[in-house]
């Protein structure tokens, strides 16, 4: 849950660039003729708000509505008692709260007519998109694509170096939680304390144990509002029979994670080391943007080959399913630079050769 | 209902383990038959032929009910039929939820779900054919689901479930009492971590993680944590800032971790340091406004006669504008499965039975001492209320230096 620190901080992302964004989705409006967009967000996952405007809902439901020109203003059920640390968070000017969001659309977009467009409509909740939709009779009110979703997918250089450092945090973490002789509950409050510490907003580790008892540990963090992951096995190595060909596994997936790469080429390279695994054992290889993490890549659209876009960061992970129905899980948060993969929660020595360390 | 000799719910504090279950597991059926009986008397009440539990990522009390498993995925569901009233069958995008599930042992019948194509959960109700489909939390289904379920459904009646679970998951079953009791044993801890941790010098979200750090090691599956430290400006909690701490800061909390699924909340305040009189003068004042709101606590008492019962302390001394929207929000609220559950305020004429649990919080602001945290979980007994957690209700203090 969102209850690590939120920060808005110019040093890491300057004014310009916050501009540059907003600016960015309202070119994005005016060519397809909308007047104003509405992007809904809610405490799991709100990352288009936050990239416009450093904006964390971190409890219940807000929309943040981007009128062709001029600011963003956001509506909001939360309390107008946290308006003042609204501001002081994001980059927002304007924030209204109400009890309903039909009546905060209506309101703020006023009498008269004109297009509202629903930033990835298919994911609203159908009643609040009904409900604005009924309120808005003398509007023509329209689906929009990712558009916002689309300008995160490749990050800034600024966005890049908050990933690093993120990222270093990350593997120094995850190393200390896949350490040997933890519960599984230390293990998570390893991860709570050393990335909370860091100032990770967001923290969602938990650890999955074999049937032969080894624990993988897989953590989520969200730094300001990017997202990381990686997953680790928690045995030395050379222990048991399948951990060191996981390993190698997604360090050659990793590997291949080209500007271009499927998930296809990822499972290619990685199963020369997957079928080494125990008789039974079943395996996935995929990769998520950084940017859908917020929900695992369970809503958009991965098909088979889509390819990763350059420049992006991705999650490359590999689930493993045994036969008794037990789960184990590594995983790294990668860099798809042009002139190759950088690992960035990469450690010394768990990447193969042609892949690069952070 | 379940037989209380029968299966009489072991509870064992001793290394923190509380079973709610006998040697042969009868415990648990016996609680997974209470909820699909609770379930299928409310679905008759309702006219409903089927009722669809969907879980968002941030709202999964509902399959939680049905499940007793812990899952991740960004969309679940549980499912149960009138025509096959004993039978749940779950639905996930979290590609290792199906085993969470089966594994725990409630549910069968578990199938993987996309959300854009959602064939395993259609089919399933195109094969059930209801009349009238209950969804809760149907106010937040996506539109690419409910698009699927319309579609799969044409001629059926879709209504709001959300209400009839809330009221389903009002009074906690013994079961569901000895988890809560567990849960408020990391309650305290956390609050324990909390206080040890102040010192001057140390940034909010560090207090963060250190609570985190306790708690997860005590096994909570998650937190929900607002904080605010400083003075007599403070005007009320957000998430933590890199605000430092000083000397003579009241560091304000509502801290509230999930163990098995069970939410619990503490609120306390303490100070860097000694505490002022102003300091004491406020949490004297929030401390009657708890005990008044525990002492009108009686099954059938309404939310709203609770929530009197606090401002009534604050308006005998004309602060009652501090009970007010402008100020504050809640005097307490529900708890269990979710973390929010009816909101313990006037004009809320719920009524609250025995075993009912929620915390009774008059936080707000006044110039006294500015915002003031304070409160307790409590259980409505026979009589009564019961505290459900060990801190001691005081003016904590921390370290000076």
């Amino acid at each position: 849950m969102k209850r690590g620190l939120v920060l808005l901080d110019p040093a890491e992302i300057p004014a310009d660039e916050w501009r540059g964004r907003v600016a960015a989705a309202q070119r994005e409006l005016a060519a397809s003729g909308t007047d104003v967009a509405l992007v809904y967000g809610d405490v799991s996952r709100s990352d288009d708000i936050a990239y416009l405007t450093n904006l964390c809902v971190y409890w219940n439901e807000g929309i943040l509505a981007v009128p062709a020109h001029g600011d963003p203003v956001f509506l909001t059920k939360l309390s107008p008692r946290v308006h003042p640390w609204m501001r002081l968070i994001s980059t927002v000017t304007e924030i209204r709260s109400g009890r309903s969001f039909a009546e905060l659309v209506a309101t703020f977009l006023g009498p008269g007519g004109g297009t509202v467009g629903l930033v990835e409509a298919e994911l609203w909740p159908a009643a609040v998109a009904a409900e604005i939709r009924l309120a808005l009779t003398d509007r023509e009110v329209r689906p929009l694509g990712a558009l916002v979703r689309a300008l995160r997918q490749v990050p800034s250089p600024a966005e890049i170096a908050l990933l690093t450092r993120a990222a270093a945090s990350l593997a120094d973490t995850a190393a200390g939680a896949a350490a040997p002789d933890l519960t599984d509950g230390e293990r998570v409050a390893v991860a709570e304390r050393g990335l909370r510490g860091d100032g990770f907003l967001d923290v969602l580790a938990d650890a999955a144990r074999t049937g032969d008892g080894v624990a993988s540990v897989r953590i989520t963090a969200q730094y300001r509002y990017l997202w990381l992951h990686a997953s680790r096995i928690a045995a030395a190595p050379s222990t048991g029979t399948w951990p060191d060909p996981l390993r190698q596994a997604i360090a050659d997936a990793v590997t291949a994670a080209v500007p271009g790469a499927t998930a296809a080429d990822l499972d290619q390279a990685a199963r020369p080391a997957l079928d080494r695994l125990p008789a039974g054992a079943t395996s996935e290889v995929r990769w998520v943007h950084h940017a859908d993490m917020a929900t695992n890549g369970e809503y958009p659209d991965y098909p088979s080959g889509l390819p990763i876009p350059a420049g992006s960061v991705v999650v490359v992970a590999i689930d493993v399913r045994f036969a008794d129905g037990t789960h184990a899980a590594v995983a790294e948060t990668v860099l798809a630079a042009a002139d190759g993969p950088v690992c960035l929660t990469g450690q010394a020595g768990t990447v193969a050769a042609g892949g690069q360390i952070r | 209902m379940i037989d209380r000799y029968r299966y009489s719910l072991v509870v064992c504090v001793q290394d923190e383990e509380i079973m709610t279950t006998n040697p042969d597991g009868t415990a648990d059926e016996a609680e997974r038959s209470l909820r699909l009986g609770r379930v299928r008397t409310a679905m008759t009440a309702a006219g409903l032929d089927a009722l669809l539990a969907f879980a968002p990522a941030w709202r999964r009390e509902n399959v939680r009910y049905f499940t007793d498993a812990r899952v991740a995925g960004a969309a679940s569901f549980a499912l149960l039929t009138a025509n096959d009233a004993e039978k749940v069958r779950a639905f996930s995008t979290g590609r290792t939820d199906l085993d969470a599930i089966i594994s725990r042992g409630w549910v069968a019948d578990a199938h993987p779900l996309s959300a854009r194509s959602a064939s395993s959960l259609t089919q399933a109700l195109r094969e059930a054919r209801p009349a009238r489909l209950g969804i809760a939390h149907y106010e937040l289904l996506p539109e690419i689901l409910m698009s699927q379920l319309i579609q799969a459904l044409p001629g059926t009646e879709i209504v709001s479930a959300s209400g009839l679970m809330d009221n389903v998951r009002l009074v906690k079953s013994d079961w569901e009492i000895a988890r809560m009791r567990r849960a408020a044993s990391v309650v305290d801890a956390g609050w324990a971590a909390f206080v040890d941790v102040l010192k001057p010098g140390l940034p909010e979200y560090a207090i963060v993680a250190a609570v985190e750090a306790a708690i997860k090691g005590r096994g909570a599956e998650d937190n929900f944590m607002l904080i605010a430290s400083g003075g007599d400006e403070v005007r009320g909690m957000t998430a933590p800032t890199p605000r430092v701490l000083q000397a003579g800061d009241m560091v304000r909390t509502e801290l509230t971790p999930q163990l098995d699924g069970y939410w619990l909340q503490i609120c306390r305040s303490a100070v860097v340091g000694p505490a002022s009189d102003a300091q004491r003068r406020s949490f004297d004042l929030f401390n009657e406004a708890v005990e008044a709101g525990i002492a009108a606590v009686h099954p059938g008492v309404t939310a709203h006669e609770v929530a009197r019962a606090q401002n009534d302390v604050f308006r005998a001394r004309g602060l009652g504008q501090y009970c007010t929207s402008q100020y504050t929000r809640v005097r307490g609220h529900g708890h269990g499965l979710h973390i929010d559950e009816t909101p313990i305020i006037e004009g809320n004429e719920t009524e609250l039975p025995e075993n009912a649990v929620f915390i009774i919080h008059p936080n707000t602001y006044t110039p006294i001492a500015g915002y003031h945290v304070l409160g307790d979980p409590v259980r409505v007994t026979r009589d009564g209320a019961e505290v459900l957690i060990s801190t001691e209700r005081k003016l904590f203090e921390g370290a000076a230096r």
